[in-house]
């Protein structure tokens, strides 16, 4: 069993719900309405009670939540190809919107629909016989996701304290930016992410963009780094859903990946990040696959890489390969890679048989890197700049967000950035 | 945990979960899913997860409010059940609280209820008197009072509980005298009502908070008769017999 609910928020978590779904069907030989297809081998092969519930008629509904505070994502999720697979009882929408405003997602709009968003999550978890935990998809930057993600992940770790809940969060980029208050946002995000997740895998789409585009040979668009993301997440997922010989579920990354409480902060990989040509599978050999899975500029965050260390590694292998050369190439790998000088230089391994669709081997990546702290520092320095000088400041009183909570929060990451530099 | 509960709340959340696909098409079912919902809390309720109670009376009371049409009634129902459900979890500001909303929707749109409205009252007294509001209990409890006997006369059970709620309010006041009186009215209307209505065990307990003004008054005589009287009754009522517990909290007033 080993049940997992997922937490779409937001528009930008939604969006990654549409790749990430797709995905996730493919990998287990369902159709867009989660019936199994016809002649497909992978459903008997794999453990479909993690992301899916049974219904009578044969019929496979994601264990999934979609939340939203505007109808727009979530309306093309529901007219688009998928439309007949998620169970409209777990889909909350509101009209209002949170206008980018994360006070407004967290208390105003957020605090009249939090408890609709509770009692469908208890309804989801009643539908499992041993939960494990819950993947929370959102961005930090805007409103919905950032605010209502906020009070979520607060009221989810309440009711289940003993749950394990790993979030995916878009963080801004550094020279990209959507609005202005992107910044404030993400502070306060980051501060409910620290005291209520387990792990986060910290995501920015300048990172992601720069991947996509040096991988893929032409001009990425959103469903190309949705789909980068859809990818990392299947992958975490992996050895729980398929057989394999190193398994790995989310407690133990957890355990082999934070080494300080607090610092659950992630970056990921993805190998081999290749164009999924019509023509056939790609092929790596395995020494490749697993140089590009730790090759720095695979990484997903703006990780300062040259004034940090490495705290913890995972990695997660799937499809064809073989026990044998994973050894040997870890091995190598484990070598070139900057340890801190307490943390014996394990990487966590796990395998799992079958690869993602279009895919004859990947590899994942998993790792807690002091360079984070870059992330943290520059968002510090922009919401700084601002709230000294008192700027937009007001939206957020006016929605119950004082100026001493702001500073609070403000002074939570910076004490985070400072953590990862100490442990350094 | 009790079978039949158990499987009475996983049938009571399908039936949420059909109403809530239900009224995510259709707007105007929100009222089905309402009641639903209601049904649910409810028997969390009784299970005693509370938190999941109040999710679920919230979401409901969001919802009836994103109504394009206002029903007040409705809202005003949900506003008492989230305060009753305050009440039995030991939060008395928010109970106060939501039973005074609930109090203040029925008096600006004038509902034809005011039973429900009464025993608001009544219950909002006794709220009161808990968190030491001696005069805004004593108050309610009077309101309410005068509601029920406007309603059903002077001979009703309703009526004698505020009487017994009133004594047991004063005696804890130190106002014997009063409390006396009140106590004395209580047993009046509760010895003569109709043979379905009489409660042994409501009948009994005027009996023990008449003893207990008795003592404090110094008349152990007539105290002693009135508890004679109470066991008396309590072990005629089926072979009831009040267990020690309850016997040491005999004092407490039974909610109307």
């Amino acid at each position: 069993m080993r049940e997992i609910v997922s937490i779409h928020v937001g528009q930008c978590g939604n969006q990654i719900a549409d790749r990430y779904w797709r995905l996730i069907l493919r990998e287990h030989g369902l159709n867009e309405n989660g019936m199994p297809k016809d002649g497909s081998s992978v459903s008997a092969n794999s453990n479909m009670e993690v992301f899916f519930h049974k219904v009578r008629d044969g019929k496979f509904v994601p264990r999934a939540v979609l939340v939203d505070l505007e109808p727009g994502v979530i309306n093309r999720i529901e007219t688009g190809e998928m439309s007949k697979l998620f169970d409209e009882g777990s889909i909350v929408r509101k009209i209002p919107g949170a206008a980018n405003n994360w006070a407004r997602g967290y208390n105003v709009e957020g605090e009249r629909v939090i408890d609709q968003i509770m009692n469908v999550i208890d309804a989801a978890v009643e539908k499992t016989k041993s939960l494990q935990g819950f993947l929370l998809t959102h961005s930090i930057g805007g409103g919905s996701g950032s605010g209502l993600g906020s009070l979520i992940l607060e009221r989810l770790r309440s009711a289940y304290p003993k749950k394990k809940i790993f979030t995916f969060s878009v963080a801004p980029s550094p020279l990209i930016s959507d609005s202005a208050v992107e910044p404030y946002n993400a502070v306060l995000t980051l501060q409910r992410i620290r005291d209520n997740a387990d792990a986060a895998v910290i995501l920015d789409n300048e990172a992601l963009f720069r991947i996509a585009k040096s991988k893929l040979h032409r001009a990425p668009n959103y469903m190309d780094l949705n789909n980068i993301v859809a990818l990392i997440m299947s992958s975490v997922t992996a050895s729980l859903r398929f057989p394999g010989k190193l398994n790995t579920d989310l407690g133990e990354f957890v355990t082999n990946l934070v080494p300080f409480p607090g610092n659950h902060f992630l970056t990921a990989s993805f190998a081999p990040m290749r164009a999924i040509a019509s023509e056939g599978q790609v092929r790596s050999n395995f020494p490749d696959l697993a140089r590009e899975t730790f090759a720095q500029d695979n990484f997903t965050a703006a990780i300062d890489w040259a004034n940090g260390v490495y705290l913890s590694a995972c990695a997660l292998f799937r499809g064809d390969v073989k026990a044998k050369e994973v050894e040997e190439n870890m091995a190598s790998i484990r070598k070139s890679l900057n340890f801190a000088s307490y943390v014996p230089t394990g990487i966590k391994i796990g395998v799992a048989e079958t690869a993602p669709e279009g895919f004859a081997s990947s590899g994942l990546a998993l790792v807690n890197h002091t360079g984070i702290a870059a992330v943290f520092e520059r968002l510090v320095a922009q919401f700084d700049i601002m709230f000294d000088n008192h700027a937009y400041t007001h939206w957020y009183e006016g929605a119950g967000v004082p100026r001493e909570k702001m500073a609070e929060a403000r002074d939570t990451v910076a004490d985070l950035a400072k953590s990862y530099r100490d442990a350094s | 945990m009790d079978i039949s509960l158990e499987r009475q709340i996983a049938s009571a959340s399908r039936s949420v979960e059909e109403a809530r696909r239900m009224s995510y098409n259709d707007p105007s079912r929100t009222g089905d899913l309402v009641e639903h919902i209601s049904v649910l809390a409810d028997l969390r309720q009784k299970e005693g997860d509370f938190r999941k109670a109040e999710g679920l009376y919230r979401e409901a009371l969001f919802r009836v409010q994103d109504l394009r049409k206002p029903d007040h009634e409705l809202l005003a129902g949900i506003y008492s059940l989230l305060a009753y459900l305050y009440d039995r979890w030991g939060k008395m500001d928010l109970a106060a609280q939501f039973y005074e909303k609930a109090l203040k929707l029925s008096e600006q749109h004038g509902f034809q209820d005011a039973d429900k409205a009464a025993t608001i009252k009544n219950n909002l007294a006794m709220i009161f008197k808990s968190l030491r509001k001696q005069e805004k209990a004593e108050q309610y409890y009077q309101e309410a009072l005068d509601s029920f006997r406007a309603l059903y006369g002077e001979e009703n059970a309703k009526v004698a509980s505020v009487y017994n709620n009133l004594g047991v309010l004063y005696y804890a006041n130190l106002d014997v005298d009063r409390a006396q009186s009140m106590h004395e009215k209580a047993l009046a209307i509760r010895q003569n009502l109709n043979g379905s209505d009489i409660d042994a065990a409501d009948l009994s307990q005027t009996y023990i908070n008449l003893g207990a003004v008795y003592k404090a008054q110094g008349d152990f005589q007539r105290a002693e008769e009135c508890v004679d009287r109470a066991k008396k009754l309590r072990a005629s009522a089926n072979g009831y017999a009040p267990v020690a517990r309850r016997s040491a909290s005999l004092l407490l007033d039974r909610s109307a």
